[in-house]
């Protein structure tokens, strides 16, 4: 990224984010391959962290997507990224609670069913980076006066 | 509130909903006996768990006792009593021990901790023994000595001669006694290493010996709830070790034993008899926990199945050659009852119909809705074999609303062959003896 494009748009935090998190919640479904297979219990002890810590950066990323908003910085949000990243998340969080179980049923077959589901919805959303809006030109941005005030800017034309 | 954890309470709720609702399961008494009802095994998205919040006895409360009955607290004030074992001379040893802290290998460990304090189960042991006299015999010990201190979670006690054996969760240990001492203060010398190690998920140690005293029994608990921790961590574990006594070389005796907490010979035999505590989370209803007897070298199924040929499919790789060996258990005390102790009934002053089964103390757990234990049981014996549903001899451990007033763990009987039942919630030691005569049972109460 160049100094002129990064002076021309506004900065996104919750790509970023929603980057690291899906690559967790990705390694789920590899993982969960590895305990098919091998039978190893650590490959399902690998699974349940990536899913915790993929979890924990997802509800993180909501709370970057809402500064991303308060901040005025989303021109126009794509609600159906929204709504597939959101699915894949609670995909995930019934998938923790599917690897919480015991022995081999914490995987095979529902758990390594959902991390399958997850791995191609993130591959599929991800392909077009990790963003869920589109971000506004720096030109167009609110003022600071409005800013300050706390006030969300109105979301200015489709964007699209 | 973030847009995901918007839509996560409602699912959340729902799926709580989802392990909440559905009808009871089928009544204890189904699961009664050589034959108990099991049904189909399912497995959760949030296994039915119901925690009994700690709210001790209070200053005067104590257990209710069957009629014919009474109970009093020969002791109170101890830090998370275990067991309980009379020396010949009459006097009492009361183990106040808990477990080590259990790592965190999953999140869900954390969790289970979470609700081991919710349920003072968390609480820290004494890590020691306490002797108590009562040479009068009214029920009250005169006389209250720190016996043995600074144990690493001792569970078993047993005396051979003037040998004195203590199975701490890592090795068993031996202590020379002289009758009518209060205090030992000799060394410990290790008779043999047991299996402890950074999980010890099972870590009591039950320990009996044998009637000629020449071999020692240990039960072994697993080292997981159904191998989690993977098979390698089950070694020489869910089995009762047989130690001979005079050279420490040891060997498997029985297998396949998910949680042996309480071993004893049935008197004037041969036979051992264990409480074993069976597997959790695959329903209300599964598995029964159960008392048997135990041959040498049987295996019992764990971890691979239970009853016999009940294939549990969370155990994978299976081992079909050791399924088709699995023996089912004598008597199925039902499920999730958490039998943590067991004695023989030898004495004579309770009340005739008590006279040659079992007492098994009955901690419950957390793993059913409605809750099930939480009491002491007889199970009657004719003819060396149990012979009738267990009857509830102690109750009153669990208030109208599910809370834990106490939770009985170890059972024996002391010199006068009342029953002595050690209570780590509550922290005390109940005794329970004969009521004089009906009125009696009021005035005790």
């Amino acid at each position: 990224m160049t100094e002129a494009s990064r002076a021309a748009y506004r900065d996104l935090l919750h790509p970023r984010l929603v980057g690291l998190g899906a690559t967790l919640l990705i390694a789920v479904f590899v993982t969960d391959l590895l305990y098919w297979r091998t039978l190893l219990p650590e490959w399902s002890t690998f699974s349940i962290w990536l899913l915790t810590g993929g979890l924990v950066l997802a509800a993180w990323s909501g709370v970057a997507f809402v500064l991303d908003l308060v901040l005025g910085h989303v021109l126009a949000v794509s609600w159906g990224r929204f709504l597939a990243l959101t699915a894949a998340a609670l995909l995930s969080f019934l998938n923790a609670f599917i690897h919480s179980r015991d022995g081999y049923t914490s995987v095979v077959p529902q758990g390594l069913a959902l991390s399958a589901i997850v791995a191609i919805l993130l591959l599929v959303i991800g392909w077009r980076g990790w963003s869920v809006g589109t971000a506004r030109p720096a030109r167009l941005a609110a003022p600071p006066r409005a800013a300050a005030s706390m006030a969300p800017p109105p979301l200015e034309g489709t964007g699209r | 509130m973030t847009p995901t954890s918007r839509r996560t309470i409602p699912a959340l709720a729902g799926l709580l909903a989802l392990a909440a609702c559905g009808r009871d399961p089928a009544p204890p008494s189904t699961q009664y006996g050589a034959n108990p009802a099991l049904p189909a095994p399912q497995q959760y998205v949030l296994p039915p768990t119901r925690i009994a919040t700690p709210v001790g006895w209070g200053r005067t409360g104590t257990p209710a006792a069957a009629a014919g009955l009474a109970v009093r607290a020969f002791a109170t004030g101890f830090e998370h009593p275990r067991q309980v074992y009379t020396l010949p001379n009459g006097d009492v040893l009361v183990v106040e021990t808990n477990g080590p802290a259990a790592p965190i290998n999953r999140p869900k460990d954390w969790l289970f901790g979470f609700f081991q304090g919710l349920a003072g189960s968390g609480a820290p042991g004494g890590n020691r023994i306490t002797l108590l006299r009562d040479a009068n015999g009214d029920g009250q010990p005169e006389l209250r000595t720190i016996f043995l201190d600074h144990l690493n979670a001792p569970f078993g006690v047993t005396l051979v001669g003037d040998q004195l054996y203590v199975a701490d969760t890592d090795a068993l240990l031996r202590f020379p006694y002289v009758t009518g001492e209060t205090r030992i203060a000799a060394p410990a010398v290790k008779v043999t290493d047991l299996p402890a190690g950074t999980i010890d998920h099972h870590w009591t140690k039950s320990l009996t010996a044998s009637p000629d005293g020449s071999k020692l029994y240990v039960g072994v608990g697993s080292n997981s709830n159904i191998t989690e921790n993977g098979i390698d961590a089950e070694d020489d574990r869910a089995a009762i070790w047989e130690i001979d006594r005079a050279t420490g070389f040891k060997r498997i005796f029985a297998s396949g034993l998910r949680n042996p907490t309480g071993i004893a010979f049935a008197p004037g035999t041969n036979t051992l008899w264990a409480v074993v505590n069976e597997r959790d989370e695959i329903g209300p209803n599964l598995v029964p926990d159960y008392l048997t007897s135990v041959r040498r070298n049987a295996f019992y199924g764990w971890p691979y199945s239970y009853y016999g040929q009940h294939v549990d499919v969370r155990v994978q790789p299976q081992r079909p050659d050791l399924v088709a060996s699995a023996i089912p258990p004598d008597y199925a005390l039902s499920s999730h009852v958490a039998p943590l102790g067991m004695v023989f009934s030898t004495g004579t002053s309770l009340p005739a119909r008590y006279r040659g089964g079992v007492f098994v103390g009955e901690h419950g757990s957390w793993n059913r809705i409605p809750l099930n234990g939480y009491k002491v049981v007889y199970v009657p014996f004719q003819g060396g074999r149990p012979s009738g549903p267990p009857q509830d001899v102690v109750t009153g451990f669990l208030t109208p609303d599910g809370k834990a007033r106490g939770r009985p763990v170890g059972v024996a009987l002391d010199r006068t062959g009342a029953l002595l039942i050690a209570d780590d919630v509550g922290n005390a030691v109940w005794r329970v003896g004969p009521a004089a005569a009906p009125p009696a049972v009021v005035a005790a109460r």
